[in-house]
């Protein structure tokens, strides 16, 4: 044995020696000891539901960029399988259509109890109004008694098929922010809204329509803008569509003159081509929505003409809803709407503007534009929840009526002058918004106010509630249901809501 | 009187046991540390230390033994606290001693050990004394909150115990936390009838006069009340849930009579009704069926999902199984045979619009766990009808725009869960409808063909106020 050989022997054995002692047991239980310690804690954190996000990857949704759409499961099985929100901006009067408050009348004309105005802050009103008793004769409808204006004559006749939250709450007292709160569940930007937040739970289940559809009427878009359809920090596939009821449902939905479907096909083949390598090298998933939606878009190119298109709809229905064809109008969007649910799209959002009544011009009087406005939605609302209920699906998709905020018992003074027509002012106290279908009661009355209805006496709810109400319908749990950004996670009720179970069916 | 000031006093043990904890283990901690030279402490600081420990831990004792005479504790787990925490004063006194002349030997090692174990072990009791045993381990272990109680299915009302049914459940949910197995406050129990029976430290709790018993009385107290029950910071008893234990007192009550056998005068009927199960369930729409299945063999559905159907669970949480065509219209027939491997797993089936006619029926039929079926707008008949009259979980049937007619629903007859079957726009006429409404009772069947009709005011605009009232 040279010594050369002799030596490395010498090597490779010290090398083994050292190996054992990396075995030894005082080395075997010195760092099992730390080891059990970290299964310990991860078990122990995991039971404070602190666990890391691949622990509890139940409650999580998994974002597929190449197929975000794809339906996705609920937490538990959803009585609601689509939502169609009608949300009339501006905010409607609850005391002339569903707040009946025979008191408030006797008290008309007189000046507000300084009470009622302390501590309090309006849009307009300044100094000491006049208190305004409704504008509206009222009786009881259906065998569940609701009390409803005569300016919804057809509404009142679908009574019993409708749960009315008469005590809900906000805490913005001007339109945009809001909107903001009552659709995304923030006053500020940047939250997804409700259709987002349920198009990313749940995806869709007609993969050649938009999961989530918005449609407008009424001459104006909301206050709050597109962000109140908007997708927040969710991917930006959630945001809601916009589709049109007159000419082409969505812009540049027609091929141009002279391409053909092939060339069409070809065309976004080749786009998609592009940008999958562009995906190769940045990885960026933004791009693989991208791609989704190109694909998406040439499949609607089929779709959306057929199930936008109103008017092959038989003449009884349009009479039923009356409709005004060729016309963007509220009618012709929720006989849209209809049929976009029929097809399986989750989540329908309308904006009605023009509900805004503050008594500044005729338009916007409690006794004369708040009517005209009522007429403009009352037969085709009626009408989508018998059309719904005569195709068995009501049961499933969640109808959702209401405005921003509630109107004043007070006649607004602009300025502290009494303005030209009577109307009220925005009041974050006390409004009115109800639900039909999707598994929510029938024919039932939820919370009060007082005499005069100026805030709520039992049963008040705010938009979180509404918002946590709506997600448990549709089979999620507000309170798990998250996505993470910014270091944390996020939930559309935030830290607040709570489902309102006296409603559910 | 006496007592009541014992008591008071006693009351501070839970605020003074922490001092001693706190001062014997940092006394402990330091003790230790100053092995290391760069932790060096005065042997003063640490006696000084020791010594506050020691006397915390005498008065921790008085005032532990005070509170221990109220009898609101499990006694032998307070046996086991008072007996490691005097050993807890008496160690440190030991230790002290032995601090005070110096003699830092391997006894002085043991006693700090020692002193150690038996302040946690001594800690520990006190919580579960507190707290109840299982207050530390409750969140690890997977069985539910012992108070949260599945509410029992109560077919029949009138044939129910009305302790074991209707008290007892409302007891079990607001009482038990301090009046059970776990805690006994003020010597208490109401988890069985013999212990109700029994009464407290105050006495019995029940009385033939209902206003004059001490468990309705306390519970009718003032929420601020000092003895009102449940204490105000727990959940209370709804008026409905009173009305009712006020009505089993005046009932006499009973332990082992069944509600039918006690006068029920009408304003309890309806609390006692809403108790019934199907009266909760009978407005429930179409939902999954309850029995457990096994796991879904979903490979053999790929053909399906190929063409554009959506078969996927109801839930993260189930194995039930939702089919929706919406997306894959053009299926044929033959198409369907492939859910045949899912039949146990489908609870939910959408076929609306699609080309299937009876033949697709055959294996609908045999998918016996349906709850919803649509087949709005298919070319389905009453042949088809015929193949899925053995469906018995069936509660909700859409047949919108086909050709079925009366007769031929009539042959759904059999299924007794059906809660609404829609037919507007189908061959079924009126001239079927007393022969179908005597066919489901209990059916909700919408035959659809609603009209809206066209008022004047929905074409016409008011462009000035209405004349002043």
């Amino acid at each position: 044995m040279t010594q050369k050989e002799l030596h490395l022997q010498r090597l490779v054995k010290e090398a083994n020696e050292k190996a054992f002692q990396l075995n030894s047991r005082r080395h075997f239980i010195k760092e099992s000891a730390m080891g059990l310690g970290a299964v310990a804690l991860g078990s122990l954190l995991h039971s404070c539901g602190l666990g890391s996000s691949s622990m509890n990857n139940n409650n999580n949704i998994v974002f597929d960029p190449a197929h975000p759409l794809e339906p996705k499961l609920p937490m538990f099985p959803g009585k609601a399988k689509s939502v169609i929100y009608l949300h009339m901006a501006g905010a409607p009067s609850q005391l002339e259509l569903f707040d009946y408050k025979p008191d408030l009348m006797k008290l008309d004309g007189q000046d507000c109890p300084q009470s009622l105005l302390e501590g309090k802050r309006f849009a307009f009103i300044r100094g000491v109004p006049k208190m305004l008793g409704p504008q509206a004769a009222f009786s009881q409808h259906g065998e569940s008694r609701a009390w409803i204006s005569e300016n919804m004559p057809h509404l009142s006749t679908v009574a019993d098929e409708i749960t009315f939250l008469k005590a809900c709450t906000t805490n913005q007292f001007n339109h945009a922010p809001a909107q903001l709160m009552v659709q995304t569940g923030s006053p500020r930007l940047g939250r997804p809204s409700l259709g987002s937040w349920t198009t990313y739970g749940l995806g869709t289940e007609n993969q050649n329509l938009p999961g989530f559809v918005v449609l407008t009427s009424g001459g104006r878009f909301p206050d709050a803008g597109k962000s109140i359809w908007g997708s927040g920090f969710l991917p930006s596939v959630y945001q809601g569509v916009q589709c049109r009821s007159e000419g082409d449902p969505v812009l540049f939905i027609k091929d141009p003159n002279g391409m053909d479907r092939d060339l069409r096909k070809a065309s976004i083949d080749a786009i998609n081509e592009v940008n999958q390598q562009e995906y190769k090298e940045f990885k960026d998933p933004e791009i693989l929505s991208r791609i989704a939606q190109y694909e998406m878009a040439y499949k609607m190119q089929i779709s959306v003409p057929d199930v936008m298109n109103i008017n092959n709809e038989p003449d009884y229905i349009h009479e039923m809803y009356g409709t005004q064809p060729n016309k963007a109008c509220f009618a012709n969007n929720i006989l849209l709407a209809r049929k976009l649910v029929e097809k399986g799209v989750r989540f329908v959002q309308l904006f009605d503007w023009g509900w805004d009544s503050h008594g500044t011009s005729a338009s916007t009087a409690v006794d004369v534009g708040l009517i005209n406005k009522c007429r403009e939605v009352d037969k085709s609302i009626t009408a989508l929840i018998l059309d719904l209920k005569q195709r068995g699906l009501l049961d499933e998709t969640l109808i959702v009526w209401g405005g921003e905020f509630g109107r004043t018992p007070m006649m607004e003074n602009r300025e502290g002058k009494p303005n030209p027509f009577k109307g009220r002012d925005h009041h974050v106290g006390a409004f009115t918004i109800w639900m039909a279908g999707g598994g929510i009661k029938k024919g039932y009355s939820h919370g009060e106010t007082d005499e005069i209805g100026y805030s709520p006496v039992s049963g008040a709810v705010t938009p979180f509630d509404v918002q946590a109400t709506i997600l448990n319908q549709l089979g999620f749990d507000h309170e798990k249901f998250t996505y993470n950004f910014q270091g944390r996670p996020y939930r559309l009720t935030d830290v607040s809501g709570k489902v309102i179970d006296e409603i559910i069916a | 009187m006496f007592l009541t000031i014992t008591e008071f006093i006693g009351r501070f043990h839970v605020l003074l046991v922490h001092l001693p904890i706190g001062f014997l283990l940092i006394g402990l901690l330091l003790q230790w540390l100053s092995v290391h030279e760069k932790y060096q402490i005065s042997k003063e600081v640490i006696k000084v230390i020791i010594f506050c420990g020691m006397i915390a831990a005498v008065f921790s004792c008085i005032t532990g033994y005070l509170l221990s005479l109220s009898g609101d504790y499990n006694e032998s787990l307070l046996g086991w606290h008072m007996w490691m925490g005097i050993s807890v004063a008496s160690i440190s006194f030991l230790l002290f001693a032995r601090l005070i002349s110096g003699r830092l030997d391997i006894w002085y090692k043991v006693l700090s050990v020692a002193l150690l174990i038996v302040i946690f072990i001594t800690g520990h009791l006190g919580g579960s004394l507190t707290h109840g045993s299982d207050y530390l381990t409750g969140p690890l272990s997977d069985e539910p909150d012992s108070v949260v109680i599945v509410r029992k299915i109560i077919p029949d009302i009138q044939e129910a115990n009305v302790y074991a049914d209707v008290i007892q459940p409302m007891l079990q949910t607001r009482c038990y936390t301090c009046h059970s197995n776990k805690k006994q406050k003020n010597n208490l129990r109401l988890d069985s009838p013999d212990w109700i029976l029994k009464g407290g430290k105050n006495g019995p709790v029940l009385d033939a006069n209902p206003e004059e018993s001490k468990m309705l009385k306390r519970i009718l107290l003032p929420r601020e009340d000092d003895d009102h029950m449940p204490p105000k910071q727990k959940p209370q008893f709804t008026e409905k849930q009173i009305a009712l234990i006020h009505w089993w007192i005046d009932q006499g009550a009973d332990f082992n009579k069944k509600v039918k056998d006690l006068q029920q005068p009408q304003l309890i009927q309806p609390y006692l009704l809403a108790l019934q199960s199907d009266h909760l369930e009978k407005k429930a729409i179409p939902i999954i069926p309850t029995e457990p299945v096994e796991k879904a063999d979903e490979k053999s559905l790929q053909p399906l999902i190929d063409k554009g159907a959506i078969i996927i669970p109801v839930s993260k949480s189930s194995n039930y199984l939702m089919a929706n065509f919406v997306s894959a219209i053009n299926i044929t027939g033959k198409d369907i045979k492939l859910l045949l491997p899912v039949k146990k797993q489908l609870a939910w089936l959408k076929l609306n619009d699609t080309n299937v006619g009876d033949s697709a029926l055959s294996v609908v039929g045999q998918c016996t766990n349906l709850t919803l079926l649509q087949l709005n707008n298919t070319k389905i008949t009453d042949k088809g009808l015929g193949l899925i009259k053995n469906l018995n979980k069936l509660q909700s049937i859409s047949l919108v725009g086909t050709k079925v007619t009366g007769k031929g629903v009539l042959q759904l007859q059999s299924i007794k869960g059906l809660q609404s079957i829609y037919l507007y726009k189908t061959a079924a006429n009126k001239n079927d409808w007393p022969a179908l409404k005597k066919a489901f009772p209990k059916t909700e069947i919408d035959s659809g063909g609603y009209i809206v009709p066209l008022l004047a005011t929905d074409t016409t605009l008011v462009k000035t106020p209405k004349s002043v009232k």
